[in-house]
């Protein structure tokens, strides 16, 4: 998997993406806002993922971005009380496979990499695990501290909606290459990561954006 | 409207649509959690006739299933045509034993385990799994038994094979 990450890279560097014309080229910073954290606190309460974004576009179609952000999970049910709270960050490339047209000549279509690292603290002062036959199972975890590693690629579009204002979506495969031993139990969520359910994963991001031309 | 203008618009829509796709996927995932299911964390048993290779299940006419623990109490009480068997795990134990009742024989199971508690989803809660670390039995009608897959959760694998003779009533 790690060969076929930086073949990737390699390749969606070495595109020849649009004709050589560098001279209306301006660098521009865009920030950003994940909202679909937002969405998924209206379905899920108990979850709240909050993510800021930036990117530079440092060379014609070539983006380095940094996304950031918190986590948070607080449940406190009949039969279970959980919280974690957790910071994330993800850096990488992200690389302009679409041709700019004179209509929409911010429009993008991004093949990005990414390399995550989370962090958070985890406890869970009351588990009570029903059991008709045994008789009903009482637990707690002490607080601990979980972190992980993980590589992702992806595919995305951002629009230009209004002028230096953008909505895009981002669909990313994820990879985790390390993480904390084991001593409690997996984290329900990894911050930045998601749904902790095995070594890979699957998220859709939504995004505000607003651009800042830098000239 | 200028086709570029058109593509524009079309893009737009493209950024804009996973949006909505996101959200019914969600409410779709909430809808369908069935707690029961995700917790279900039994062991399985499927029972073969000794000496047959083809991998079918053999079927016991009639059993009962009671723990060393609680033996007043039966898991099961009288099951007939069985060829899998799912056996609750003692969550306050690291270890249990099962009786089974083949009324002209009995024979005793014995598990080692060890227990890992695991966040399922806000609504369902917390559920053990387990990792079988030994297993054994008297011999008195059961052949052999032998762990296929020692992890124990919510999947429908089966984790232990009990071999019986083919000659027998209970077959």
């Amino acid at each position: 998997m790690l060969r076929y990450f930086f073949l990737l890279t390699m390749v969606a560097y070495s595109l020849p993406l649009l004709p050589a014309n560098d001279t209306l080229f301006a660098p521009s910073i865009r920030v950003g806002l994940d909202v679909s954290g937002l969405a998924r606190h209206l379905l899920e309460p108990e979850v709240m993922d909050s993510e800021l974004s930036v990117d530079i576009e440092w060379r014609k179609n070539h983006f380095l971005a940094l996304e950031a952000g918190l986590v948070s999970v607080n449940v406190d049910k009949e039969s279970h009380r959980y919280q974690s709270d957790g910071f994330f960050f993800r850096l990488g490339p992200d690389f302009n496979v679409l041709g700019r047209g004179d209509h929409n000549p911010n429009d993008l279509v991004l093949l990005s990499f990414r390399y995550g690292y989370g962090r958070l603290k985890q406890e869970a002062p009351f588990i009570l695990i029903s059991d008709p036959y045994w008789g009903d199972f009482e637990d707690a975890l002490d607080s601990e501290s979980y972190q992980a590693h993980w590589l992702e690629a992806g595919l995305g579009l951002k629009a230009e909606v209004f002028r230096h204002f953008f909505v895009g979506w981002a669909l990313r495969g994820r990879l985790l290459v390390a993480r904390s031993s084991r001593t409690g139990m997996d984290p329900y969520i990894i911050s930045g990561y998601g749904k902790h359910s095995g070594s890979t994963n699957l998220m859709l991001h939504y995004h505000l954006m607003y651009r800042i031309p830098l000239r | 409207m200028k086709r570029s203008q058109a593509a524009g618009w079309l893009f737009t829509f493209r950024a804009m649509l996973p949006l909505a796709a996101c959200m019914l996927f969600l409410h779709a995932c909430q809808d369908d959690e069935l707690c029961e299911d995700v917790r279900a964390n039994s062991l399985r048993i499927g029972f073969y006739q000794a000496g047959d290779d083809t991998g079918q299940w053999a079927l016991v006419d009639s059993m009962r299933v009671f723990t060393l623990t609680y033996p007043q109490v039966p898991v099961y009480d009288m099951l007939q045509n069985v060829s899998v068997l799912e056996l609750p795990l003692n969550p306050h134990s690291g270890g249990c034993a099962f009786i089974l009742d083949f009324f002209h024989h009995r024979d005793t199971l014995w598990l080692q385990y060890l227990r890992e508690t695991h966040f399922m989803s806000v609504e369902c809660g917390f559920t053990l799994f387990f990792d079988i670390e030994e297993l054994t039995h008297t011999s008195w009608h059961i052949q052999s038994a032998t762990v296929v897959n020692k992890h124990v959760s919510n999947t429908l694998d089966e984790h232990v094979k009990v071999f019986l003779p083919a000659d027998n009533g209970g077959l």
